[in-house]
């Protein structure tokens, strides 16, 4: 059954390594959501079929699953904007931009709330001047969307730079010899090759913003049925002690976010396959 | 489409890349731009494309001033030196890209695209290969499919970046015939870039030697071979055993070169020859290559003959004693001016060195 000659590999232990890899993930991962699983079958099934279809809850379902959407959608054009800029141009400055992309992760969510909430507010800084335009953004499911943009900003710059650093120019003074324009150039040649790390960087942004709570919980207000999302709604019933209801949304919420990510993976190497060369 | 390039010059930062560089070359000529590494041939290419921008000087086709023409209005074909194959794409959308990225008016039609694709695709003999993607073609298919897509926008020019650069001995053999059989066909003016003088000796109609930015020769195959104007075309092309003569007090060093097939070797002593010894032989096809040291100096010299001439000589091995006759002695004074030395002037005091 086993091959005889092995194929011969730069680190040898496969075995070592393989093992080492599934108590990591098991121990990190794969237990703590199957306790999870667990714990949502304490309750009998009719239960649990209530509490993951109350109307608060598939509000905050909707809620979620489209201001992070929203969210991923502006990150992945204007973080390959800012991917873009880093790569192509030299400019006074420049180091400081880059390191200022990763701000969002290292700032404390809750942070980055109140910071954000402050400035978005009806009287706050940039709030007052949407406000006098009839626009409210504190409060809102807008003001969702800014926080959810901004914790998941370094998601795409950080997936597109790279690739677009290791672009060859001679694919584009190729084009250029066809008779290409500047924009057929960019659509035709360069979007194809960074698709594939935008799309990247948009799954795990869009993720990231499923389960984001710190920095949502003070812009949105969280009224019920407008701006509630569900990582507050599980915070919620923990609070009341009920575990497993808490559990059940979790789990819902867990297997939507896995299938999601399962697709998006999956167009990502349907691309990338087509790609490969040599 | 003739080419006129007047007095160009290109530095990158501070390194001077093409130094005042004159050229002429008239419609449907194959001109190659030969000379080593660093020499600017590449940057000449690209500056005449207009992948590049020039310092100074003017570039001129068919007396049209072109200089700042962007490399769109320039209607060239560019062949890459990794081929530069788009590798999104199938072998048949690469070479309907130009067509493809036109603007409307004057965009043909798909079934008119198609069919110049197809065309073309047989002119370079890889019509099965259409739906393919560049991933799964071999080196020498790729080059012939950039090829194809530069022709496909039906340039007045073609330009080609060290076109058989990463292929093997075998295919680069087979794709100069056919790359100089395609140019017979079309007739377009054709400029490619070598380090390979056997190859633009081979294949071009007009050869231009370049060194350091500079053209150091412009001449057909022949002349740049035959008559070279400098020591520096003398050794670039073909292979050179360099003599140099130990500095005299107020007198500059003179360098006199000869080529390995200009020497003689006998096993007998005649005229005025040179006690060798063989250190080396090797046979290479229907060439012999024998490398030998001399005995006055203890320099290392080549010298070459045919497969027939070493077989008449009866057998040399290594350490036997010869005796050569330097036939063909070329020496370049100060001004680069050539004198040819035959059968004479040979002093023991001559110090050689194999190049």
């Amino acid at each position: 059954m086993s091959n005889k000659r092995k194929q011969h590999r730069v680190l040898p232990g496969f075995g070592l390594s393989m093992g080492y890899t599934l108590i990591y993930l098991s121990l990190i991962i794969l237990i703590p959501i199957a306790v999870l699983f667990l714990k949502a079958t304490t309750i009998s099934l009719a239960e649990f079929w209530e509490t993951v279809t109350e109307t608060r809850v598939v509000a905050s379902y909707k809620l979620t699953i489209y201001t992070s959407f929203i969210a991923a959608f502006v990150n992945a054009i204007f973080g390959t904007l800012i991917a873009w800029v880093l790569v192509r141009y030299e400019f006074y400055g420049k180091r400081i931009i880059d390191a200022l992309v990763d701000l969002p992760f290292a700032l404390p969510t809750a942070v980055a709330g109140i910071a954000l909430t402050t400035i978005y507010a009806p009287n706050g800084w940039i709030g007052q001047y949407f406000e006098s335009i009839g626009i409210k953004v504190a409060y809102t499911p807008l003001g969702i969307m800014i926080a959810l943009t901004f914790i998941g900003l370094p998601f795409v710059v950080r997936s597109v730079q790279p690739v677009l650093q290791d672009l060859d120019q001679q694919y584009e003074e190729a084009a250029a010899t066809l008779g290409a324009n500047s924009l057929q150039i960019f659509v035709k040649i360069i979007f194809p090759a960074i698709f594939p790390a935008i799309l990247t960087g948009f799954a795990l942004a869009f993720a990231r913003a499923l389960g984001e709570y710190g920095s949502v919980v003070f812009i949105s207000g969280n009224m019920p049925m407008k701006t509630e999302i569900v990582p507050l709604l599980i915070i919620t019933k923990l609070e009341q002690f009920n575990y497993a209801g808490a559990a059940a949304i979790a789990v819902v919420m867990l297997v939507f976010s896995f299938v999601l990510l399962f697709l998006i993976n999956f167009w990502q190497w349907k691309t990338t396959k087509k790609y490969q060369v040599c | 489409m003739g080419i006129t390039i007047k007095d160009v010059s290109k530095a990158f930062g501070t390194f001077q890349a093409v130094k005042n560089v004159n050229l002429d070359i008239p419609t449907g000529d194959f001109v190659a731009l030969l000379g080593p590494s660093g020499s600017g041939k590449t940057t000449l290419l690209r500056l005449i494309a207009g992948l590049e921008g020039l310092d100074s000087g003017g570039i001129y086709f068919d007396d049209v001033d072109y200089t700042y023409k962007t490399i769109k209005e320039r209607n060239v074909g560019f062949v890459f030196q990794n081929y530069a194959l788009f590798k999104h794409m199938t072998i048949f959308d690469n070479i309907a890209f130009g067509l493809k990225v036109r603007p409307r008016k004057t965009r043909p039609s798909k079934n008119e695209i198609a069919e110049k694709v197809n065309e073309l695709l047989k002119l370079v003999q890889l019509d099965h290969l259409a739906n393919r993607y560049p991933s799964q073609l071999s080196g020498g298919q790729r080059q012939r499919i950039a090829l194809a897509r530069a022709l496909a926008v039906e340039p007045e020019v073609l330009l080609l970046d060290e076109p058989f650069g990463a292929l093997d001995a075998k295919v680069r053999q087979e794709l100069r015939h056919w790359l100089r059989e395609i140019h017979q066909k079309l007739n377009i003016t054709t400029i490619f870039v070598t380090h390979d003088q056997e190859e633009a000796l081979e294949m071009a109609d007009t050869v231009v030697v370049m060194n350091n930015g500079e053209i150091e020769q412009i001449g057909s195959p022949e002349e740049v071979y035959q008559k070279p104007e400098s020591a520096f075309v003398y050794s670039f092309l073909g292979r050179v055993n360099e003599f140099r003569e130990p500095e005299r007090v107020g007198e500059s060093e003179i360098i006199s070169y000869i080529r390995p097939h200009e020497i003689v070797l006998r096993k007998i002593s005649q005229g005025n020859s040179i006690i060798s010894e063989v250190s080396h032989i090797h046979v290479i096809g229907s060439t012999v290559r024998i490398e030998l040291r001399r005995h006055d100096t203890g320099d290392l010299f080549e010298a070459e003959m045919s497969i027939e001439q070493y077989q008449n000589m009866s057998p040399v091995k290594k350490g036997d004693i010869l005796h050569a006759e330097f036939k063909n002695i070329v020496v370049f004074n100060s001004e680069n001016k050539i004198t040819h030395l035959a059968n004479s002037g040979i002093r023991n005091s001559l110090k050689s060195k194999l190049i």
